[in-house]
């Protein structure tokens, strides 16, 4: 058991930044994700932690320790690999052990770890394979028992399921997240799955050119985006942005245009931006409404470009009059075709707003 | 299917296919053959100009009875194997240290080590042979097994280096960091994970540092003198005959003598076997 704290931690390969001043507390028993697009440092973050990097300056605390001339043996965690990286000419059975078999522990402890190990992850009939005998998912839970029998106090996941089918990818989410229940463990995951994000963390880390760009659990990520960054990134489809300018601002609320000319009020508890500030305005393909008319306040006029027919829900993808793309999910039933006009109504509640720096003047938060 | 099964090609593909191939195959075995069939000639065939056509009897018996008898062949080859083996062990159990090194530490000077490795092998050995001789002279090493086994396995070893450090190279990097993540420590990651997977190129690199070692003629030329150090290649000479040289006989001990490397390529044959990485990571 232990909390993982980062103060500004940094990372260079020669003159090339890859982490750039990182500070970050992962509380003891937390299940963390890492998650950002690839290059933005959070494998690297990860390795950090495993001690597979040096740190180039700041410090990594892992239980309160200072660990920054720990050897990655000594710190306390497992590892598992993208790869799985198992010992090809070893058995299941080997492979659990072999870490605990090299370190001197004795045979009657390992064999008592590696069958609570098996017992936990449905390996027994397993044991006596060698990895090549074995699928995808199987391999993973190898790759996993090898962790547990360590009896670490922090957990660290490499992108552990990105080599599964998306079926398999579910169900070992699930696994993973009994697992995280069972151990009580911190669990650090990194992944570039923002809806393995969402499913499993307690808190989500999204990086972004190797700074933290926030913080928070999913639904805060989700409804209280701190910037246009991370309100693109999180949820999937993408959140749509509309430029928009500003009409008039007063009494905590602005008036934005939006393209092809309708106006609509936005309540703001800020400061309120300047008359004529080109904002940009977002908002989920889930919140958006298929409107009856194009009468309504917050109105915008798309025709339908692709349509795809999930059965439990539609997404349409539209062009507006000005030329730019949008995405609105409609319910299971929907009719509309390709090259029909839709109406599409943005709900007040569900708008966000991001200024010229993209960082957010308003969340369009649903849980208020 | 890619490259067409020769069943499905136009006949006279078939047709040609089925003529040229054994011709090719002949032509390419034709020394060996040559030997070969010297080796069972009758002198008086060689003599008489009978270089290429049938032979007038069979001697095989008498031949490769007279290897034996007219020379001391057995023990150069027991001479030849006194080098090749500790030279394969040295260069191949080097190879796998200095690979290993090469391919899994950065250091700074990582890669003009391994330039330098590999230049050594650029080199061309007859300019050394002067210098080796005498500087194996000033060692008192000349003329001694020693010598010949220091000298092959320091000329092996670059060329095994850059062998060991490609192939450690292509194994999976992530099963080395899972177990330094363990606490496995460096000889043991060594000896119990890398050492099992390199047992393909251990059993290819040895199979052709034999087949160097003990087809060198140059060094063993070189390097030793007396019948006691002389390996079967040096050896051989001896079978030479003081008024004529006796073809057939040396060509029955050129037989004699490359059977140990085919032995031995058939021994290891079985370690080359691919894919032993096979299920280590995705795939």
């Amino acid at each position: 058991m232990a909390t993982v704290t980062l103060r500004n931690a940094r990372k260079s390969f020669g003159n090339v930044n890859i982490i750039k001043g990182i500070d970050l507390d992962i509380a003891d028993g937390e299940f963390c994700v890492f998650v950002g697009p690839s290059g933005c440092g959070k494998s690297t973050l990860l390795r950090m932690i495993a001690g597979l990097e040096d740190i180039t300056s700041g410090s990594l605390q892992i239980g309160g320790r200072e660990m920054a001339n720990v050897e990655s043996a000594d710190r306390g965690v497992a590892m598992v690999f993208q790869s799985y990286a198992l010992y090809p000419h070893m058995t299941v059975r080997e492979n659990v052990g072999f870490g605990l078999k090299m370190t001197g522990h004795s045979k009657a402890d390992i064999e008592k770890r590696t069958q609570r190990a098996a017992d936990m992850l449905q390996l027994g009939p397993l044991m006596d394979r060698k990895p090549s005998q074995l699928s995808g998912g199987q391999r993973q839970r190898v790759a996993i028992g090898r962790a547990i029998v360590r009896e670490p106090e922090v957990f660290l996941f490499d992108e552990p399921l990105s080599n599964l089918d998306a079926a398999l990818r579910v169900q070992m989410r699930i696994e993973i997240g009994k697992l995280h229940n069972d151990l009580k463990s911190t669990m650090i995951y990194v992944t570039h799955d923002q809806v393995e994000a969402m499913t499993m963390a307690d808190k989500i880390v999204v990086l972004h050119g190797g700074i933290v760009e926030q913080v928070g659990s999913p639904l805060e990520l989700y409804h209280r985006p701190r910037n246009m960054f991370v309100a693109g990134f999180i949820g999937s489809p993408k959140m749509n942005f509309i430029p928009v300018t500003v009409a008039s601002a007063k009494g905590g609320s602005v008036s934005v245009t939006l393209p092809g000319g309708t106006k609509m009020n936005i309540p703001v508890a800020g400061p309120l931006p300047a008359v004529g500030a080109k904002l940009t305005l977002g908002c989920r393909p889930e919140h958006v409404n298929i409107g009856k008319s194009d009468k309504a306040a917050g109105v915008l006029k798309g025709t339908i470009r692709v349509a795809e027919y999930l059965g439990s829900e539609t997404m349409f993808y539209v062009t507006l009059a000005d030329g730019s793309e949008f995405s609105v999910k409609g319910g299971g039933l929907a009719g509309q075709k390709v090259g029909d006009v839709l109406p599409l109504e943005l709900p007040v509640a569900a708008c966000h707003l991001f200024d010229e720096q993209f960082n957010t003047i308003q969340n369009g938060d649903l849980t208020r | 299917m890619f490259p067409t099964p020769i069943a499905k090609t136009a006949p006279w593909v078939q047709r040609t296919y089925k003529w040229l191939l054994p011709v090719a195959l002949v032509l390419w075995l034709l020394p060996l053959i040559g030997i070969a069939v010297t080796s069972i000639r009758p002198s008086s065939d060689l003599a008489a100009g009978n270089y290429f056509g049938w032979p007038s009897g069979f001697n095989l018996v008498e031949n490769y009875s007279a290897v034996f008898e007219n020379s001391n062949i057995g023990w150069y080859i027991l001479n030849s194997f006194k080098v090749t083996i500790p030279t394969v062990i040295g260069a191949v159990g080097l190879s796998c240290l200095t690979g290993y090194a090469l391919a899994v530490y950065k250091f700074k000077s990582n890669l003009l080590v391994f330039f330098m490795f590999v230049a050594g092998n650029f080199v061309p050995f007859q300019i050394l042979a002067i210098p080796v001789r005498d500087l194996t002279l000033k060692l008192g090493m000349y003329n001694t097994t020693m010598g010949l086994v220091m000298f092959h396995v320091a000329f092996q070893t670059g060329f095994c280096t850059l062998f060991m450090r490609n192939f450690i190279k292509g194994l999976p990097f992530a099963l080395i960091e899972s177990a330094r993540v363990e606490g496995v420590s460096e000889w043991k990651i060594f000896w119990h994970i890398v050492m099992p997977l390199m047992r393909p190129a251990i059993a290819a690199l040895a199979v052709l540092i034999f087949t160097f070692i003990w087809n060198d003629y140059f060094w063993a030329t070189v390097m030793a003198q007396s019948a006691d150090v002389r390996p079967v290649t040096a050896g051989m000479n001896e079978l030479k005959g003081q008024w004529k040289v006796a073809w057939e006989l040396i060509a029955a001990a050129s037989i004699i003598a490359a059977l140990p490397p085919v032995a031995m390529f058939f021994l290891m044959q079985k370690h080359f076997i691919a894919g032993l990485t096979l299920g280590a990571t995705k795939g």
